[in-house]
């Protein structure tokens, strides 16, 4: 197409060739011919166009009518035959005839072009399935525990790690859990000998990083836990982080702030935070920190039915903390006057609140339907 | 713990509802699971009076009555009862009413007789297991009104979860203390009566410790003449609330005790205890002993014994033995209070997997000073209940009496502590308020630990003592400034952050991570063919699916392949990073923990269909991603040959990069792969993330300058018999060192039909790329450097180009 127009294009800037023909001739009938002839040629032009219904028949007419041995080419050879007088009234009459000519194939053109392209748009069908590439996911424990990791970073902590296969010592007795401590029930423990465990918690990582470092110390440690637990609320492996600050005059103040922050940037500006006083063997004072329930938003109740992830009571329990025992501090040889906070959370807890998952055991199943809800 | 309000209340005016006695306990850190309440089911119960009562003239058993129920006419209705009798006080279900077994009580016609409502049993009313006959109920009781309203039962129970350093809210006792403390409310103990017998000459059961370490206090007193029988109805009503089956009026009165004052007691017949006298003594190993459940148990020197002059008669805290049993015959109790070290006590209790109420306190402290306290209360309230006489006479050992801790105390650490301002009035207040005496100084203070408070011996249990009751709640939030070293700046990648890359390469790639569970079975390592050496068992697995650490990824993820294929799913790529573990001697840990990263393919190669071509996964797909994982590490220089790594793998293909060994990849065999459902290959890697994370941290990335002049391409076909490997192809092309040869890469393989003599060939089709750095290259001078190739192939591999 874009050949055609060239052509038509270059055709119009063509000199008018030296006459060959008719050159005795000259009289005013003949130039009265030759204008009425052009004139003609237009209406013919016109109705010829009205029939062409194709880019092809249309290229057709245009050789005819305005090609280099076409009509218009024709009439023009006749020029140099009249007088020089004469000819500028010809010449003049030719070159509008040829524009006029040109004008219109141009309008047909477009017009056929634009018919062609949208009986192409027609067939299109921009319903038809894509090439999809592979689509990956991350499991929903890699998302909210790397997501945890990015706050606390943000908030100027290290990420730490250390063995899921612990001693006693570092999992329980320098965690002030001597042996035939009561707490110890609260944790059900999978025994590799009598004096080498899964770990329960994340927090030995607390102890091995304290006795790497001197303080100030600010670490998360994210990892996999293991308890002799297997029910509908529990498996007997999953995620904990957990958060250690040591420093000078760090506080439980620090230590609400640090939470709050996180649990903002987790759950949303609009999330109320409480602190309820509790037990861990390894901080003094302890709390829990539960959060206003996500799913009815702390109401209790969800359009009048009670709220299933809250129990009705408008607050779901998220962590635990507190403020670093002295007897840990003693079992890392810590100066006595030192102040720091631990604190540590279960990451499919925070996965389950936060996408809505309702049975636990769904993370270790791996259904790649589940595993496909998350992605990136 | 279950808590009845209306027992709360006898110790302490708490006026306010259920619920905001839970609101508040759970915010001074006794959290509230759930408020019970134990008779609602029977709430529509009512009493009646029982007329007129005759026998029914069509049965041998059944009574006709008439009964009162406070309406306008009395009742009829018919009673099978043995014990029901004209006159009784009853109480009566009406017709409607759903009994707490579900069964709803309609009109009826017994063999004649109508019947409007039913005369209840204890145990139909959900009481007690009592159906010897109908309830009877005290004369005082006033017709029509509601059961439970006149027995005056326990209807809020509510549940605390009781942390382990709170022994002393075990108790009902414990736990009005703690009320009347937080709603500033009155506390008192309402006094029982207790007459010794003073005509009577004084009895003591002579108390012998032999294990005073573990034995810190006996006590004891006798009861005599006692009539064994049910507790009054309000004593087996309050424990039923509370979740205890009633028993009998001696052993009632023990548990109520240790509901109520959180000492366990133990009622021995002291007719059956041999020589009249106490032994505490431990275990001797082989000594077998039958608790009072029926079970023999063999005991060792860790367990503390209670004897008397030849035998054992309880395991001290944790059961009483049959032998000295309270039975209907007993007429005189021997009743002991104690306290053991608790350390002692947990272990005997976890080794024979024996926990009761009385363990469960013991091994978490008792008030030592109200130990004798609570002997005398129940003992007054024992010869109340049974007509005996509490004999005069103390029987007591105290080998290691309590003995207060006196701490330092400093206010301004409180303040350095919690991050807030706490006036020394209000810590006073607190303090003195919880029962510890406060002695004030300058700035150290010394407080005195109360007796029914273990957890509280150091400065900072105090402060939490403080904290608590000031609101942990109310403490602004501060964040605090890190203060971070330069050393922390300069610090090589986490193997955190170091995982996390992979895993969103992973996924980036369009791969799907799981997660599976460290441990599997034995089993399941064996079919892989796996070898037994270096495992690490679970010492008290959960199953025998679970009782052993992994030593490869390829068991979590082959049960994820089954998982799937069971939901469905026609194509998988999965990967996992997570840790195997092998034994080492010389690990702290006793376990060598190794990062690695797994990759499975199976089936579909696309998840959809059209306009993505149907074809199934191949070992050039895991080859491809693998590679692909290597190039993304900066990695060059991989090598791939066969080994026999893992024979679980056919064929298995060795990952080595820059020199090193990175893991293996291959086809799982058929045999195992059929194990898991898979019905096509499946395509498995595992990659060292601990090498690859060296390889990498060492990895230099530098800029190559672009190229100028353009490169020129020649294409030259071989045909190779089936043992010439690509690799060793492309590295003889490359070994000839023509020095402006840039890339040999395989563009095309094709495998023609067999040959009838059954040699196979592959026609490879190479591209060689050239390039000189400063001109560009004449198609003639190309041309001769493909020749130079081809000829040397032809030549020294014996390949036909």
């Amino acid at each position: 197409m874009l050949s055609i127009s060239r052509e038509v294009r270059s055709l119009c800037c063509v000199s008018i060739p030296f006459p060959a023909t008719a050159a005795v001739r000259g009289s005013g009938n003949i130039v009265m011919d030759l204008i009425a002839a052009l004139e003609e040629l237009v209406h013919e032009l016109e109705n010829g166009l009205s029939h062409a219904s194709s880019l092809e028949e249309l290229e057709v007419l245009r050789v005819n009518m305005l090609g280099r041995k076409g009509r218009i080419a024709g009439i023009m050879s006749a020029l140099p035959a009249l007088d020089p007088s004469e000819r500028p009234a010809v010449g003049q009459k030719a070159n509008s005839v040829k524009e006029r000519c040109n004008a219109l194939f141009d309008a047909r053109k477009n017009a056929l072009e634009r018919a062609r392209e949208a009986a192409a748009m027609q067939s299109f069908d921009a319903t038809v399935p894509g090439r999809a590439p592979w689509s990956g996911t991350l499991h929903p424990d890699t998302l909210v525990m790397e997501d945890i990791c990015r706050i606390f970073q943000g908030l100027g902590f290290d990420v730490a790690s250390g063995p899921e296969v612990e001693i006693d010592h570092y999992n329980f007795e320098a965690l002030n859990m001597p042996p035939e401590h009561p707490a110890r029930d609260m944790q059900d423990t999978l025994y590799i000998t009598d004096t080498v465990l899964m770990r329960t918690h994340t927090s030995p990582v607390q102890v091995r990083t304290m006795l790497a470092r001197k303080p100030p110390v600010a670490v998360v440690v994210p990892g996999k836990v293991y308890r002799r637990d297997s029910d509908l609320t529990h498996t007997p492996m999953f995620h904990q982080i957990e958060g250690l600050m040591v420093g000078d005059g760090i506080t439980m103040a620090h230590l609400r702030g640090t939470l709050t922050a996180f649990v903002r940037a987790v759950f949303g500006a609009g999330t109320s935070v409480r602190f309820r006083p509790s037990f861990f063997p390894f901080t003094e004072p302890s709390a829990e920190v539960d959060i206003s329930c996500c799913m009815c938003g702390g109401k209790g109740h969800v359009n009048g039915a009670p709220c299933r992830v809250c129990k009705t009571t408008g607050w779901v329990e998220i962590l635990g903390c507190g403020m670093v025992d002295p007897a840990v501090f003693e079992a890392v040889d810590y100066p006595a006057d030192v102040s720091g906070f631990a604190f540590g959370m279960g990451v499919e807890r925070v996965a389950m609140l936060k996408y809505g998952i309702g049975d636990l055991r769904m993370f270790f199943e791996n259904d790649v339907r589940f595993l496909g809800q998350f992605a990136g | 713990m279950l808590l009845s309000l209306s027992w709360l209340r006898e110790f302490t005016p708490y006026e306010g509802t259920a619920e905001q006695l839970g609101d508040r306990l759970t915010m001074l850190g006794l959290e509230l699971e759930d408020i019970l309440h134990p008779y609602e089911a029977i709430r529509s119960i009512v009493v009646g009076h029982v007329l007129t009562c005759e026998a029914h003239p069509q049965s041998d058993h059944l009574h006709v009555c008439k009964v009162d129920v406070g309406q306008n006419e009395p009742l009829d209705i018919v009673c099978g009862a043995p014990n029901v009798a004209q006159g009784q006080k009853v109480p009566v279900a009406l017709v409607g009413t759903v009994m707490p077994d579900g069964m709803v009580i309609k009109k009826a016609k017994l063999r004649g007789a109508l019947s409007m409502g039913m005369i209840c049993s204890e145990r139909e009313l959900g009481l007690t297991e009592d159906h010897s006959g109908i309830m009877v109920l005290p004369d005082t009781f006033i017709v029509g009104q509601s059961l439970i309203d006149q027995l005056d039962l326990d209807r809020e129970v509510l549940d605390i979860s009781v942390t382990p350093n709170r022994a002393d809210c075990l108790s009902v006792l414990g736990l009005a203390r703690e009320t009347a403390h937080a709603f500033a409310l009155p506390f008192s103990i309402p006094e029982r009566p207790f007459h010794e017998d003073s005509a009577a000459p004084e009895r003591i059961v002579p108390i012998d410790i032999q294990a005073p370490e573990s034995c810190w206090l006996y006590a004891g007193r006798i009861v005599s003449g006692v009539k064994i029988g049910p507790s009054p109805m309000r004593i087996r009503h309050r424990l039923h609330a509370v979740g205890v089956r009633p028993i009998s009026n001696i052993v009632d009165v023990t548990n109520y005790i240790l509901f109520e004052c959180g000492q366990p007691l133990h009622s021995f017949d002291l007719d059956k205890l041999e020589g009249g006298r106490i032994v505490v003594r431990h275990g001797r190993p082989g000594e077998k002993f039958t608790t009072l459940d029926g079970q023999e148990r063999l005991l060792t020197a860790n367990d503390l014994c209670i004897c008397d002059a030849g035998r054992v008669v309880a395991l001290a805290g944790v059961m009483g033995g049959l032998n000295t049993e309270i039975t209907d015959a007993s007429t005189n109790v021997f009743l002991e209070s104690a306290v053991f070290r608790p350390a002692t006590i947990r272990r005997t209790s976890r080794r024979l997997g024996l926990s009761s109420e009385a363990s469960y306190r013991f091994e978490r402290g008792i008030d030592q000073q109200a130990s004798r306290w609570a002997l005398d209360r129940a003992c007054a309230m024992m010869a109340a209940m049974s007509g005996g006489h509490v004999q005069r006479g103390l029987s007591c050992s105290e080998p290691h009496p309590f003995v207060p801790v006196r701490i330092p105390f400093r206010p301004s650490r409180v303040d350095a502590l919690l991050g807030e301002h706490v006036t020394p009035e209000f810590d006073e207040k607190t303090l003195t308020g919880l029962g510890c005496p406060v002695e004030k100084g300058e700035d150290a203070w010394v407080v005195t630990q109360p007796s029914w408070r273990p957890d509280l011996t150091r400065e900072a249990d105090l402060i939490e003592e403080v904290g608590r009751m000031y609101g942990l709640d109310t403490i602004a939030p501060v964040l605090p400034a890190v203060a971070q070293t330069l050393d922390c700046a300069s610090a090589p990648e986490s193997r955190f952050a170091f995982w996390s890359r992979i895993k969103r390469w992973g996924a980036g790639l369009g791969l799907n991570e799981v997660v599976n569970y460290s441990f599997v079975g034995h089993k399941d390592l064996d079919r892989l063919g796996l070898p037994q050496q270096g495992r690490i068992s679970i010492m008290n697995p959960l199953s025998a699916e679970q009782d052993v650490l992994r030593t490869v990824l390829a068991p979590g993820l082959l049960h994820d392949l089954r998982n799937n294929l069971a939901q469905g799913a026609q194509g998988l790529r999965l990967f996992e990073l997570a840790n195997v573990f092998e034994a080492d001697a010389v690990s702290e840990t006793t376990a060598r923990e190794t990062g690695m990263l797994g990759i499975l393919l199976y089936g579909s190669r696309y998840d959809t269909a059209w306009p993505q071509a149907a074809g199934d996964m191949e070992y050039a797909d895991l080859k491809g991603v693998v590679e692909h994982l290597l190039r993304f590490l900066h990695l060059a220089a991989s090598e791939y040959t066969t080994c026999e790594e893992h024979t679980f793998l056919q064929p298995c293909v060795c990952v080595r990069a820059q020199g090193r060994d990175v893991g293996v990849m291959g086809r799982v065999k058929p045999a195992v792969a059929d194990v898991y459902l898979a019905r096509k290959d499946v395509w498995l890697a595992e990659l060292n993330l601990e090498t690859l994370r060296e390889l990498h941290d060492v990895a230099v990335v530098r800029f190559a300058q672009l190229p100028v002049y353009p490169p020129v391409r020649r294409d030259i076909t071989i045909a190779a018999g089936c043992g010439l490997k690509v690799a060793d192809i492309e590295a003889h092309v490359r070994d000839l060192h023509l020095p402006l040869l840039e890339d040999v890469t395989l563009v095309d393989c094709y495998i023609p039909q067999q040959t009838s003599d059954g040699d196979s060939v592959r026609n490879l089709t190479f591209r060689l790329t050239f390039r000189h750095q400063e001109r560009t290259l004449k198609d003639a001078e190309v041309d001769k450097m493909r020749e130079k190739v081809a000829e040397s192939l032809q030549k020294v591999l014996k390949v036909t180009v």
